[in-house]
């Protein structure tokens, strides 16, 4: 949040206003700007969802940063953000293909043998297509919910068959859904002094991780492992 | 050993694919992730899992933010995908498994063992952060 507010001000600055002041939640913006004329021009922008995009906030970052050293003008900010905007192109089945080799990983790290480590891959694979299925269309819960479910539920039903740790599979599988870094996200900004976004986020953390469980434990007690 | 760190490298990067890290970034995330599981790895038997937790988020942090410096980027390129492997995304969903499953005991163990690790983890990143920010105020690269 700070990094937000950071960039605003820095941009608002740049572009000739005497005072700016931002204030950003992870669920809305508030910007107002004074102009040398005493002028004040204030906007509320709601943020209704967000998605993990590292590659979108460095690009910002570097045009905030080339607008303040005055080597970029306003149109050309405005068209490459706008150019950032289309180019938000619909998940390749590779970003979910690798990301199945984050649950790999963690169920190894979590104990797993091979077997394990290969089924929590493909499932963990598996769960994100699920969940980018659902993105846009349904609240956040229910997206890592249904991935828990499915998760559990073809590990469940492999385990019927072939000996393994169901256990450690479905927690490997289910990491790719896992709310670790928005609940360190939130004691960061908690410790930072942002309380609000500090809160805002435990509270996102807490929803997700409920949701997980909840998904993966009626599974588990509907096929009664 | 050599396996564990492996797997560290694997999450980081992969999880750099599911964060849309920027594509020529993508291996060094890889390596501050191998670094900190690593340094989790050793010290989990002498320091204990919080301060083990503590000490490899700080060289996680520290090493993102010279990355960052030395690449030009925001430092989260570097350190989201690298804290992954430390973050208890785990303890986290099976503190809510055991609540669920109304085994509430195991459920307030877990629940506290998670606040301190995520403490431990976001008191790394922090401290390593503001002193970074003092170090190079005048700068004002990276962030």
């Amino acid at each position: 949040m700070a990094r937000v507010e950071d960039t605003i001000e820095r941009m608002g600055c740049a572009a000739g206003f005497t005072q700016v002041e931002s204030y950003a939640t992870p669920t809305g913006l508030f910007i107002s700007l004074h102009d040398p004329a005493g002028r004040v021009y204030t906007r509320v922008k709601r943020i209704r969802e967000g998605r993990n995009d590292i590659a979108t906030i460095a690009a910002v970052n570097a045009l905030s940063r080339a607008f303040s050293a005055k080597q970029m003008g306003v149109d050309e900010v405005r068209s490459a953000l706008e150019g950032l905007q289309q180019d938000r192109a619909p998940d390749g089945l590779a970003r979910q293909l690798i990301g199945g080799g984050g649950a790999l990983a963690f169920a190894v790290m979590f104990g797993g043998g091979w077997r394990e480590a290969v089924l929590a891959g493909m499932v963990g694979a598996l769960v994100l297509m699920v969940v980018s299925r659902l993105e846009g269309r349904f609240p956040k819960v229910l997206q890592a919910a249904a991935g828990a479910m499915v998760a559990s539920a073809v590990i469940t039903g492999i385990s019927r068959i072939w000996e393994f740790n169901a256990n450690v599979t479905i927690l490997g599988a289910v990491m790719v859904l896992a709310p670790g870094m928005v609940m360190t996200t939130a004691i960061r900004d908690l410790l930072g002094g942002e309380l609000v976004s500090g809160l805002s986020r435990s509270a996102e953390a807490l929803v997700i991780a409920v949701a997980i469980a909840v998904g993966v434990a009626v599974v588990l007690s509907l096929g009664g492992v | 050993m050599a396996v564990q760190i492996s797997m560290g490298f694997v999450a980081a990067l992969t999880f750099g694919f599911i964060f849309r890290v920027p594509a020529d970034q993508r291996l060094r995330c890889g390596l501050v992730g191998a670094l900190g599981w690593g340094v989790f790895t050793a010290m989990k038997g002498s320091w204990g899992e919080v301060g083990a937790v503590f000490l490899a988020a700080t060289v996680v942090a520290v090493l993102s933010e010279l990355l960052a410096r030395w690449h030009h980027q925001p430092v989260i390129v570097f350190l989201t995908p690298g804290i992954i492997p430390l973050v208890p995304g785990s303890t986290a969903y099976l503190t809510m498994l055991a609540f669920v499953q109304q085994d509430y005991a195991e459920g307030v163990v877990l629940l506290v063992t998670t606040v301190f690790l995520a403490g431990a983890v976001a008191a790394g990143i922090i401290i390593t952060s503001s002193i970074f920010r003092n170090l190079f105020r005048a700068k004002h690269v990276g962030r």
